[in-house]
């Protein structure tokens, strides 16, 4: 990854902490549910995300939070958002 | 995306099955039926279908139509069913109770009612048991906690049709041997397969994964779970056994009780395993749900203890009705409303701001609720339940009656608390930019935005 790419990721990484788990009240990132952020220097974005149980029903929103913030970064031109389950969210992904 | 659902009626089975909570306990309050008149008496029957369908089968329908798809992460079989099957429940309840008045002498020539009654309420069950066994049959291989709903659906079924067969022995209007002979130990298994088999085991199934949701424990399926499992589908089976045997036209005079003793094993390791989630949890702070469900699993013990108590000194019969009132109010009732208080806060905030996380400020879901006004109800509550079980065992009607009293203004105390939820009473003025928008239903549905 250029160096480019990598300062769009440290920033897309610090805007996603502001997107709030609304159960937990802890932002998606010290959570773990953000499991990679990967950009080019043309500033297409893929994530892959999780969500802190299956089925979740607020996971539709989770999403749609991250795309959205994820858009609103300077650079970025395009966003895919993938959620997964694998591996499946343990609660020690947590940061402290 | 799998599981993304939410249940569009479950706010109105809440909203159907806390009017049926307060009319319950306001007659158990007036003295219209026991303690004041017997168990079986049939002021006693429109109270105890009241609580038990009214309440709390709504309640769990309400619930498990939006929590099941969370665990099959599938989407809600058939969910156009959800509306017309709670009209037929509130119907075919309203109906029932109709047919008991009748016997009770209060309205004439309503006996049949109590088939009709009871056909519609079957009716209802079955378009739930459709639903709910759908979803899961959309998964492939059941977690342990749908393993304990699935095993509450043939429970509930067993359940329903004895009650359609009880409906039609007391209306008088068949006259077949099989019917004779189902009282009274068809009385208990109708009793078992509602709020045990049904009930309690559904409960467990949904407790296993929602506590371990909230408190943040590790989800591992242990070997207690699986013997926890193991017991109550021997319970169930038995019980499906005896009830077979009945309808072929063994003659039994007396209760059963294997099924209620193999089921209280299963709550014993089924504490044993909550109290091991709570140790587990990384979630150190207790929300008042979490707090509630631990008091609802206490309650469960003291009922088991009670029963094996009860068992064992010949009194079970004499002191049924303490017993009773303990899983049912105690159990039960606490579990459904500490649950309700979470749910109603968690569905209200899906349906006001879900569509717009990230996109404007929000506030959280404990943000929606006052912990410290709900707290003080819950507690009225649990404190109401253990006079009003104490005076059952001690025979003191007036205590009783007080006690219940005190149970439905804490009742009506936390109702007040879940429409200020979907107020958003207590959201602050900054976080409400939205609401002239977004606004939710009391409890019809509303159409929810997806991203």
């Amino acid at each position: 990854m250029s160096s480019k790419a990598a300062t769009l990721v440290e920033r897309i990484r610090t805007r996603l902490k502001d997107v709030i788990d609304p159960e937990l009240g802890r932002d998606v990132v010290s959570l773990g549910l953000i499991y990679e952020v990967d950009a080019t220097d043309a500033g297409v974005v893929h994530i892959s995300m999780t969500t802190t149980t299956i089925g979740c029903p607020a996971a539709v929103f989770l999403v749609g939070a991250v795309r959205f913030a994820t858009a609103s970064v300077t650079d970025v031109k395009h966003v895919e958002v993938h959620l997964t389950h694998e591996p499946r969210w343990t609660p020690e992904m947590m940061s402290v | 995306m799998a599981g993304a659902s939410i249940s569009r009626w479950t706010m109105s089975y809440f909203a159907a099955s806390l009017v049926f909570l307060v009319v319950g306990q306001a007659l158990l309050a007036g003295g219209f039926g026991y303690p004041v008149l017997p168990v079986e008496a049939p002021e006693t029957l429109v109270i105890v279908h009241s609580l038990a369908v009214g309440w709390l089968a709504l309640l769990f329908c309400g619930a498990l139509l939006q929590f099941v798809p969370v665990l099959a992460a599938a989407p809600l079989f058939l969910p156009g069913l959800a509306a017309p099957a709670l009209v037929l429940l509130v119907i075919g309840l309203a109906l029932l109770n109709c047919g008991f008045l009748n016997l009770a002498g209060y309205v004439d020539h309503g006996l049949v009612l109590l088939p009709i009654g009871a056909a519609l309420l079957a009716t209802g069950f079955g378009l739930i048991v459709t639903m709910i066994g759908g979803t899961l049959a959309r998964t492939g291989s059941l977690s342990l906690p749908a393993r304990f709903v699935a095993l509450g659906l043939l429970a509930l079924t067993a359940a329903a049709g004895l009650g359609v067969a009880f409906a039609l022995e007391l209306s008088g209007l068949v006259d077949v041997e099989t019917l004779h002979g189902l009282l009274p130990a068809g009385v208990s298994l109708h009793a078992y397969f509602g709020m045990v088999g049904w009930m309690s085991v559904s409960a467990f199934g949904v407790s296993y994964r929602l506590l371990t949701m909230f408190l943040l424990s590790p989800e591992t399926e242990r070997a207690t779970t699986c013997s926890a499992l193991a017991l109550v589908v021997l319970s169930v089976a038995v019980a499906s056994i005896t009830l077979m045997a009945l309808a072929l036209g063994s003659s039994r005079a007396e209760p059963v009780y294997l099924p209620f003793v193999l089921a209280a094993g299963a709550g014993l390791i089924f504490g044993y395993d909550v109290l091991t989630i709570f140790r587990a949890r990384k979630r150190k702070a207790l929300e008042l749900n979490s707090i509630t469900s631990a008091l609802a699993v206490a309650f469960l013990m003291l009922a088991i203890l009670l029963y094996l108590l009860l068992l064992f000194t010949g009194q079970i019969e004499d002191r049924i009705g303490a017993l009773v009132y303990l899983v049912c109010f105690g159990w039960l009732s606490l579990l459904g409303l500490g649950q309700l208080y979470k749910i109603v806060a968690f569905l209200t905030w899906l349906e006001c701001y879900g569509p717009v996380l990230g996109r404007t400020p929000v506030p959280r879901v404990q943000e929606l609720v006052c912990d410290g006004r709900a707290s003080n109800w819950f507690y009225l509550y649990t404190a109401a339940v253990c006079v009003a079980v104490v005076a059952l065992l001690l025979e003191g009607s007036f205590v009783f009656r007080g006690a219940v009293l005190a149970q439905t203004v804490a009742v009506i105390g936390l109702t007040v608390e879940f429409v200020r939820t979907r107020r958003l009473f207590y959201v602050s003025v900054q976080d409400s930019k939205l609401d002239a928008q977004r606004h939710p239903s009391l409890f019809l549905p509303n159409s929810i935005e997806r991203s």
